[in-house]
């Protein structure tokens, strides 16, 4: 479906999807972007005040590719500040709102490209995951969300956060437009080396029949999550796709290596931001350099920008390189080795996407950084391991609010997640919001 | 992470801290590195790649290129006469 500007515009208003938005809306099909995605002519800031009036002067590739096939960019979506956070409330600018309820949170850090997508119909938002942050907020907002192979999809023009982890895939309320705009974004490019190892194919075109679950997937998880994942468990068994319980005792420690290899890469790609070239350049000039970097930094970076940055610049530092930053490295390949092994007897590993439902922003406001990063523990395992993996809605709260779940696959294997999601759609009744404009 | 540490670590980092930003900091920090702990028990593995797929060497063509009109990237930056505007260096 085609949007008006009103329309678009007044969606906004309510839902605080858009960080940017376009002044025309004409071409065959809309679709919005993250806004760490460089757009040409559309302010670009990654929910990021130091990158304020950052105006690129290109677009990224899975944008361009999307233009190419005839897509009007309508909007730069809200996101936590450079993907910081698990609630997109960590942006330098506006928090969008969930669309199921709006005193509660999107998820993050795509927040507002999964907002776009359960609020607009047929529209398809690109998202970026670092950690989980597609799954995350297609989750809570109770569309689908895909996060391809690390490497599928080109990062040219992509806004850094950490480089050996992010991954830009499609969210949408119709399962099919995971496929068709993955195959659409995907490929080689010379601009982004790590695209250019991918195979040519897409893996084998059927839905999964044995699926792993394990058993540190369905721990800690709220009342009404579980019961939700029990019933889709049960769903998948009438489908013919039988599930069974295993180990991944390296799963425990995603967690922290996460967090180590993500930050250490964030404090390295900030590091150019100290108010010049781009965004912010408001500082000082009279100052001398150290002073004017520090002070532009200070003033424009959030919280928690400044927490990660000191946390990965820390890990980084001679005397603690090897037991955080190296030993990290060492973990995510025995995370690696623990997905083959499970790969090698079942199609997919399968979990809840979040161990909640979209919490209220009062809630959010009480947790700690820790208890933040925690809540990621479902989603980071296949982020670090770079494995495809893929939120599909299954199910909804006495509150009416979306539950997903995650489906893994081992690399390259996109296929599997396609065709598993388009068998999903025609099983599940999925509930749309009630969209006020 | 005691507060000193803190402090050299945002110098390091060019982040300037408040007193209050200090304090938090430094307690968050603590409750962090003290969960990062939890690595000192994970399996270790040979293998060390900084990517979590295999990515060999992969060159680009050695072949000149204009993708972006560079006064077109200059005209969103503080520029005096085609240069970039920055701080002093002393």
């Amino acid at each position: 479906m085609r949007y008006s500007l009103e329309q678009l515009r007044s969606a906004n208003a309510r839902y605080g999807m858009f960080h940017a938005m376009a002044d025309t809306v004409e071409g065959d099909f809309q679709f919005s972007a993250k806004d760490n995605l460089t757009s040409k002519g559309m302010e670009t800031c990654a929910g990021s005040r130091i990158l304020e009036g950052y105006v690129p002067a290109f677009d990224a590739t899975a944008i361009s590719k999307i233009k190419a096939a005839g897509g009007t960019l309508v909007g730069k979506t809200n996101m936590d500040e450079f993907g910081f956070g698990t609630f997109s409330a960590n942006s330098g600018f506006e928090i969008p709102r969930n669309p199921y309820d709006t005193d509660r949170a999107c998820g993050g850090s795509s927040g507002g490209s999964a907002c776009a997508a359960a609020v607009f119909e047929g529209h398809v938002s690109l998202g970026v995951s670092t950690g989980g942050s597609i799954c995350c907020p297609a989750s809570f907002c109770g569309v689908y969300g895909i996060a391809p192979t690390y490497g599928r999809v080109s990062r040219y023009g992509l806004i850094d956060y950490g480089n050996s982890l992010d991954k830009i895939g499609p969210i949408s309320a119709d399962a099919k437009d995971l496929r068709k705009f993955t195959y659409m974004i995907a490929g080689k490019d010379p601009k982004d080396p790590t695209s250019c190892v991918q195979p040519d194919g897409f893996g084998e075109d059927r839905p999964v029949r044995r699926v792993a679950v394990p058993k540190e997937g369905v721990e800690g998880l709220s009342q009404d999550v579980a019961d939700a994942f029990e019933k889709a468990l049960s769903k998948l068994d009438s489908l013919g796709i039988e599930t069974e319980t295993v180990d991944m005792p390296t799963l425990k420690y995603a967690m922290p290596a996460y967090y180590v290899l993500a930050t250490s890469e964030a404090s390295t790609n900030l590091a150019r931001y100290v108010g010049m070239r781009y965004g912010r350049q408001d500082g000082d000039l009279s100052l001398k350099f150290d002073d004017y970097f520090s002070d532009v930094r200070s003033r424009c970076f959030g919280d928690e920008a400044k927490r990660r940055i000191l946390l990965g610049t820390y890990t980084r530092m001679a005397g603690f390189r090897d037991r955080y930053y190296a030993k990290a490295l060492q973990v995510r390949q025995a995370i690696i080795a623990d997905y083959k092994r499970v790969f090698s007897d079942f199609d997919a590993v399968l979990a809840p996407t979040m161990p909640f439902v979209a919490p209220k922003f009062e809630d959010i406001s009480k947790m700690s950084a820790l208890d933040s990063y925690k809540a990621d523990y479902l989603t980071v395992p296949a982020n670090i391991a770079g494995t495809p993996h893929m939120s599909v809605p299954c199910g909804y709260d006495p509150d009416g609010m979306p539950i997903g779940m995650q489906f893994v696959t081992d690399h390259w294997n996109e296929n599997l997640l396609f065709s598993t999601a388009e068998l999903w759609q025609e099983n599940f009744t999925a509930r749309r919001p009630e969209v006020v404009m | 992470m005691d507060r000193a540490t803190v402090e050299r670590v945002a110098r390091a980092a060019h982040i300037k801290l408040t007193e209050e930003e200090l304090e938090r900091y430094s307690g968050d920090l603590n409750d962090i590195l003290e969960y990062f702990s939890l690595l000192d028990e994970a399996p270790g593995s040979d293998v060390i790649g900084v990517n979590p797929i295999m990515v060999a060497d992969v060159l680009r063509d050695d072949e000149p290129s204009m993708d972006i009109d560079p006064d077109e990237l200059l005209s969103g930056m503080n520029t005096y006469e085609r240069y970039v505007r920055g701080p002093r260096l002393s």
